[in-house]
């Protein structure tokens, strides 16, 4: 193993992160606000997978622009669905199984409903970026990746403002924090998660799209995705969202790395044993250490 | 004769905040102390650390001789130490009877005859004999409290931790579940009883024990605590002291 | 109403408790000799060997209320040990209870770092424990990997005995919960699951007893996919390991009626006969079916089919009550 090949690896690793990372913000925004596991993550991200498919191979339309529109749509349908299903159920402070199986009973939908419209044959996209590289010194990058990357950075970034400067946003962490102390201040609760789950659901939507440049799918696809997100949501602290990014940095590498230790067809177990044994050593999470060096006032 | 209870520096933190520092008292084996102090003051977390619903983060605590530190609650009731939960936690799915029914048949090591019967009669005893068959989702918060005190009694505790057991309860049901503390106590069991009503602990306790900011302010009996300037001021104020 | 017939009215109400499932075991007995032919009796096969799972799991997740989404690890197992017991020339039922062991050891390694967590979350590590094992199974060379493992020939095929294999270990399934259900294990075990903090304040080991729950239940799961195993005589890691086994395990108690006794039974039936039914006329519908139906059970009637003729019985009763006196 060369200086240049570990150096080769440690790229494609964080590059891998970018990926995770995106496509797990969606998650953690609904799990923040409303103790909520969405399941039906997965379902989201297979849609917004074949949604910029069908942009593109029907309209043409550059599959970057088709995850940029996909934003928006899958906003609309997050909305939807809160109004739909969502609302319905008791709202909690902490994750309850009600919402656990409602999700997963969507998810399930979701699956049928992409076999329906679109059969279960391996689908991908395929434009000259695909398979352009970009090379700077010894180093190269899969173009896609980096673009992914740069998505997922912007993602985070403007999440970050967005709560942090934005009324919205304090009204979004207030919830994260304490629903009752929330609605005793004027947050409307309601409201604020309807809009949160919108975001969440535009974020898979968006993320399938990224990724659907990448990867081939079916129907099931995002359910492999959906056991890193939990990874990352639990490794980087469930209600964090720098933890995303450094849950994702953690997963990536050690999946990446791993290829050198253990046999190929073992390394999808990778993300499956880090998440049991995150759940269990570190339940809050690597952000949950830190937390607790942290002084109340 | 040797204190049934005794805690030794008793500390508790949570990520930073000190709910209990240094807190160190004894109790009287048959005796019924009450726990005061304003709100925030750490005496539910103190009851908790003494129940083994948490561990303390130092200090130690002895029960009947024994060291119990961070002996875990299921533990702890098999031993003798049972409490109640200021908000009730009802099992509530399952009937008023089978409530009581789980603190008679798991919270005590001496094996005893038919569940049901013994269980029953503490419902008796408690006062809602009648409501044996609800389920608990369909009680009063009155009679959940009262429920509460049942299941915990069926458990047949030596140190019985009370948390605000009055609270909610209008004059008469607070009256009768004040008159049955006195019952409980004249049984032979010993009373740790927290509680925001003042009157209510004056007029039963033996000794009164005053917390604040998770201390132990003062100790003593009732009337000596009215006019403690310390206990005073922590109610009510620096400037009502004077 | 006079006096005699509420007195017969109320040992009828006693009698059915009993009666009704002694009719059925009945029926299922006689099923073969009625002439259904051999695709009707692998239909209530696989339908009992669902029972079996059904029950198992609500063992732990309807009693309980630990919800794991990683049954299939048990089932699985099961049916490994048992095809390599009968392969090493070990009889039935000796093949069964290793099943059954091996499911059982699994159940306390996976168990204990695993009860520590607290609803959702313990639900999803039981995702991942799940899956690690079926990518594991799918890797290991000696039990044949992803080509599956197959049973040597044992002379001629014998469909009545495995059908009162499979028979009996339902039966023994549902024994045993009836079983738990009325002793103080089961009281501890509903405790747990509606305030587990209360209930170790009130003397339940929480952690003990999950552990002892998970493991009858995986008993009870490996011994199911052992029977299995002996009829398929072939299988592999995505059939009998894959995610969607664990979701049809937990599927049907709660579309029957998650926490009560027949419920998981009543699950598995429906879930049995219209999955074959569906399978063959609209393979393109059944997970839209299932997530539907859950999303309408979670959302309006969590007690599932049993919750659902609980309350037209009572509606039924409270109707004829008031027409008696009026």
């Amino acid at each position: 193993m060369t200086t240049v090949d570990v150096m080769n690896l440690f790229v494609s690793a964080v590059l891998l992160a970018g990926v995770y990372a995106a496509m797990s913000v969606g998650m953690t925004i609904i799990y923040g606000v409303m103790k909520i596991v969405n399941l039906a993550h997965a379902g989201f991200l297979m849609l917004g997978a074949y949604f910029v498919f069908e942009l593109y191979t029907q309209f043409h339309v550059d599959p970057l622009i088709g995850a940029l529109l996909a934003f928006p749509v899958f906003f609309s349908l997050g909305v939807g669905i809160h109004w739909l299903l969502i609302r319905r159920i008791p709202r909690s402070d902490q994750p309850t199984l009600t919402s656990l199986l409602l999700l997963f009973g969507l998810w399930l939908v979701l699956q049928n409903l992409g076999y329906l419209i679109w059969g279960n044959a391996d689908r991908a996209i395929l434009t000259p970026r695909t398979f352009s590289t970009l090379q700077i010194g010894p180093i190269i990058f899969p173009t896609i990746r980096l673009v992914v990357f740069g998505a997922a950075v912007a993602s985070l970034l403007a999440l970050e403002f967005v709560l942090h400067k934005t009324w919205f946003g304090r009204a979004v962490r207030a919830l994260m924090q304490n629903s009752d102390a929330g609605r005793l201040v004027g947050v409307n609760v309601e409201g604020t998660a309807r809009v949160a789950f919108g975001v969440g659901i535009a974020f898979a939507g968006t993320a399938g799209g990224l990724l659907a440049m990448m990867y081939s799918f079916t129907p099931d696809f995002g359910g492999s995705f959906l056991l890193r997100a939990f990874v990352i949501i639990v490794l980087g602290g469930l209600e964090s969202f720098a933890g995303v990014a450094i849950g994702s940095l953690i997963l990536a590498l050690v999946e990446t790395f791993s290829i050198l230790a253990i046999p190929a067809g073992y390394q999808p177990a990778i993300a499956f044993s880090l998440l049991v044994l995150a759940l269990v050593i570190l339940p809050e999470g690597v952000a949950g250490l830190w937390n607790k060096r942290q002084r109340w006032t | 004769m040797a204190p049934i209870l005794r805690l030794d520096r008793i500390s508790k933190n949570f990520a930073g905040l000190a709910a209990l520092k240094d807190v160190s008292f004894e109790v009287e084996e048959g005796g019924l102390f009450g726990l005061i102090g304003p709100n925030g003051a750490g005496k539910t977390t103190l009851l908790s650390v003494i129940a083994g619903s948490q561990a303390p983060s130092s200090g130690s605590i002895t029960f009947r001789g024994r060291d119990f530190t961070g002996a875990r609650s299921f533990r702890a009731v098999r031993s003798g130490i049972a409490r109640t939960h200021q908000v009730p936690k009802p099992f509530r799915s399952l009937s008023v009877l089978e409530n009581v029914e789980v603190g008679y048949r798991f919270g005590c090591d001496d094996r005893s005859a038919s569940a049901s019967k013994d269980a029953a009669q503490v419902l008796e005893w408690v006062g809602i004999g009648h409501l044996k068959q609800l389920p608990a989702s369909r009680l009063s918060v009155g009679d959940l409290k009262r429920l509460e005190l049942a299941r915990t009694l069926a458990a047949r505790p030596k140190l019985l931790l009370c948390d605000e057991v009055c609270s909610g309860l209008t004059e008469t049901e607070a009256a009768s579940v004040l008159r049955l503390l006195g019952e409980i106590r004249g049984a032979g069991t010993t009373i740790l009883y927290v509680e925001h009503n003042l009157r209510a602990i004056m007029s039963i306790c033996d000794r009164v024990i005053v917390m604040n900011y998770g201390q132990k302010l003062a100790e003593g009996p009732p009337e000596a605590m009215q006019n403690d300037p310390s206990v005073i001021e922590a109610y009510i104020g620096k400037a009502a002291s004077i | 109403m006079t006096d005699a017939t509420a007195t017969s009215k109320a040992t009828i109400s006693k009698l059915i408790p009993v009666a009704a499932p002694l009719a059925l075991l009945a029926v299922l007995a006689a099923f073969p000799l009625l002439g259904p032919g051999p695709n009707g009796i692998r239909l209530l096969f696989v339908t009992l060997v669902w029972v079996t799972t059904s029950v198992a799991w609500n063992l732990l997740g309807g009693f309980a209320g630990q919800v794991s989404f990683g049954f299939a690890v048990f089932y699985g197992l099961g049916a490994y040990s048992t095809a390599m017991s009968l392969n090493a020339g070990l009889d039935r039922p000796v093949s069964l209870l290793i099943g059954a062991a091996v499911a059982v050891t699994a159940s306390l390694f996976i168990g204990l770092p695993t009860f520590r967590l607290r609803g959702p979350y313990f639900a999803i590590a039981t995702i991942g424990v799940s899956e690690a094992v079926r990518v594991v199974m799918t890797n290991v060379a000696v039990t044949g990997g992803a080509s599956g493992y197959r049973l040597s020939e044992h002379g001629n095929f014998n469909q009545l005995l495995h059908f009162y294999t499979a028979l009996s270990v339902a039966v023994i399934a549902v024994a045993v919960s009836i079983f738990v259900r009325r002793s103080k294990f089961g009281l501890a075990l509903v405790a747990i699951r509606e305030d587990e903090d209360a209930a170790s304040d009130l003397g339940v080991n929480p952690f003990r007893t999950k552990l002892l729950a998970h493991a009858l239940a995986a008993a009870l799961t490996g011994a199911a996919g052992g029977v299995y195993t002996g009829y398929a005589a072939f299988i592999y890691p995505q059939g009998v390991f894959g995610f969607d086994i664990s979701v049809a395990i937990l599927l049907m108690p709660i579309i029957g009626g998650v926490g009560t006794v027949w419920g998981p039974v009543v699950g598995a039936l429906v879930y049995g006969f219209v999955h074959e039914e569906l399978i063959a006329s609209f393979p393109q519908l059944h997970l839209l079916l299932y997530g539907s139906l859950l999303i309408l059970i979670i959302l309006f009637e969590p007690g599932g089919v049993m919750g659902l003729l609980g309350k037209i019985v009572r509606f039924a009763r409270s109707r004829s009550g008031r027409g008696a006196h009026s």
